[in-house]
């Protein structure tokens, strides 16, 4: 699949298709943001994952069944089967592993407040809370009891410097519009707003960027 | 004469010097009790400082004083970001070698070869252990089975699979170790060292991680 595949899929006016196939636009969708993004992106909140995890599970048991047989055709039907599946299982694995890695960077930043715990999904809360446990337990465990009470936080934000680490939202993404919209930019000197074009592509500061992804009339690339 | 912050200094040093390597170089013990040392001592000298005020200090009125304080509180408090940062970057390595799939006991295994190939047979015999505190050793073992929990969410899919995308759906693969027979859907392989198979990737992959097989470009 090259790029151009890619921006086909996440073309809005490619409607009417069935829903597997919008499971897997949306899948591909969702892989590239999160891939792209510097800060954690909303879960899918339409229950993607459980049709995507379903049809996985159909298609492994359907391979199964087929194993069995020997004709020359079933077996070349076979090998499509286990290339798309291979496919479809890297496309999760690569996106809950993108994931994992922004949640495990920043865990206390994600665990702060409601609106950021609200992006991760159930097992990703419980993982990220018990991976915070776990490494404030180690660091008690390592020096942090011995010291005076006072100073036994991992939250502290005496001096103006917060102790909890957040990502860079200014860094920079590449975006494409998906319809014609105004792209308001914050410059160095001046801010800027320039008439956007349907399939321009764009390079700006993920916070400027995000409302625009934010209402689907953007895409990261 | 040492300064305030020198040994939290060594330890960040430490700790960059271990984000290059391949293994993990040994827990510096002392020196992360020497810090909390320093720590604890600062404290106290700020408790016997401020003895004698009852609880009534005005900094203006005392300027030597308050900025005695100043410079104790603002060690303490670098001291502390040292040994978090020493602390997480190795709690950082080790999660990238639970992720990878070495166990805890082949951990230290591993860590015992990597200290006798020292050429310093002497510190490596003086350490019988692994170069893991027993608190980083309890830190792998339950980040380990947190790991398995998350993972065994998600049966099908294998998180800790390879990351790259898959191209072909059978590869040549060199056996680099025995590794005895496996079964597969196309029936059982006899894995013998230095002979080659076409195998589908799925079948292999975890034995190409513990490096059992080598895969042919």
């Amino acid at each position: 699949m090259d790029i151009d595949d890619i921006l086909r899929e996440v073309d809005p006016t490619f409607h009417a298709i069935p829903q597997e196939k919008r499971d897997l636009q949306d899948l591909t969708r969702a892989w590239v943001a999160e891939r792209c993004a510097p800060e954690l992106l909303q879960w899918p909140a339409n229950d993607l994952f459980e049709r995507v995890n379903e049809n996985i599970k159909r298609q492994i048991e359907k391979v199964e069944e087929m194993t069995g047989d020997m004709d020359p055709k079933t077996n070349f039907v076979l090998i499509v089967l286990q290339t798309e599946l291979e496919r479809f299982k890297y496309l999760v694995r690569s996106y809950l592993r993108a994931r994992i890695a922004k949640i495990d960077r920043h865990t206390l930043h994600y665990l702060s407040t409601d609106d950021l715990r609200s992006r991760l999904s159930e097992m990703e809360l419980a993982y990220a809370t018990r991976h915070q446990a776990l490494l404030h337990n180690h660091y008690l465990a390592s020096f942090l009891s011995s010291f005076p009470p006072a100073l036994q936080n991992l939250n502290d934000t005496a001096g103006n410097v917060t102790m909890i680490d957040a990502p860079d939202l200014d860094s920079a993404v590449f975006v494409r519009l998906l319809r014609d919209t105004a792209v308001e930019a914050r410059d160095v000197d001046v801010d800027s707003s320039t008439g956007g074009q349907e399939n321009a592509i764009y390079i700006l500061r993920w916070s400027d960027a995000k409302p625009l992804v934010d209402a689907g009339s953007a895409e990261l690339v | 004469m040492p300064m305030y912050g020198d040994l939290g200094n060594k330890l960040v040093q430490h700790a960059k010097r271990a984000q290059n390597l391949a293994q993990l170089p040994a827990y510096q013990t002392e020196l992360v009790r020497a810090v909390t040392r320093e720590v604890r001592d600062l404290d106290r000298d700020v408790a016997s400082m401020l003895e004698p005020f009852q609880g009534s200090f005005d900094p203006a009125a005392e300027q030597a004083t308050a900025c005695t304080l100043l410079v104790n509180h603002l060690s303490m408090r670098r001291n502390k970001r040292c040994l978090l940062a020493y602390h997480r970057t190795r709690a950082d390595k080790l999660e990238e070698l639970v992720w990878s799939g070495s166990d805890v006991v082949d951990l230290a295994g591993q860590q015992q070869a990597g200290a006798a190939a020292n050429s310093v047979p002497a510190a490596a015999n003086d350490r019988q252990s692994s170069s893991l505190s027993p608190q980083e050793e309890d830190y792998v073992r339950q980040y380990g089975d947190l790991l398995a929990a998350y993972k065994g969410q998600w049966t099908d899919i294998d998180l800790t699979g390879s990351l790259d995308p898959p191209r072909d759906l059978f590869i040549d693969v060199r056996v680099l170790k025995d590794a005895g027979e496996i079964q597969t859907e196309y029936g059982a392989i006899n894995l013998t060292k230095n002979s080659q198979f076409y195998v589908r990737q799925g079948d292999v992959e975890r034995l190409i991680a513990q490096g059992y097989l080598q895969k042919l470009g």
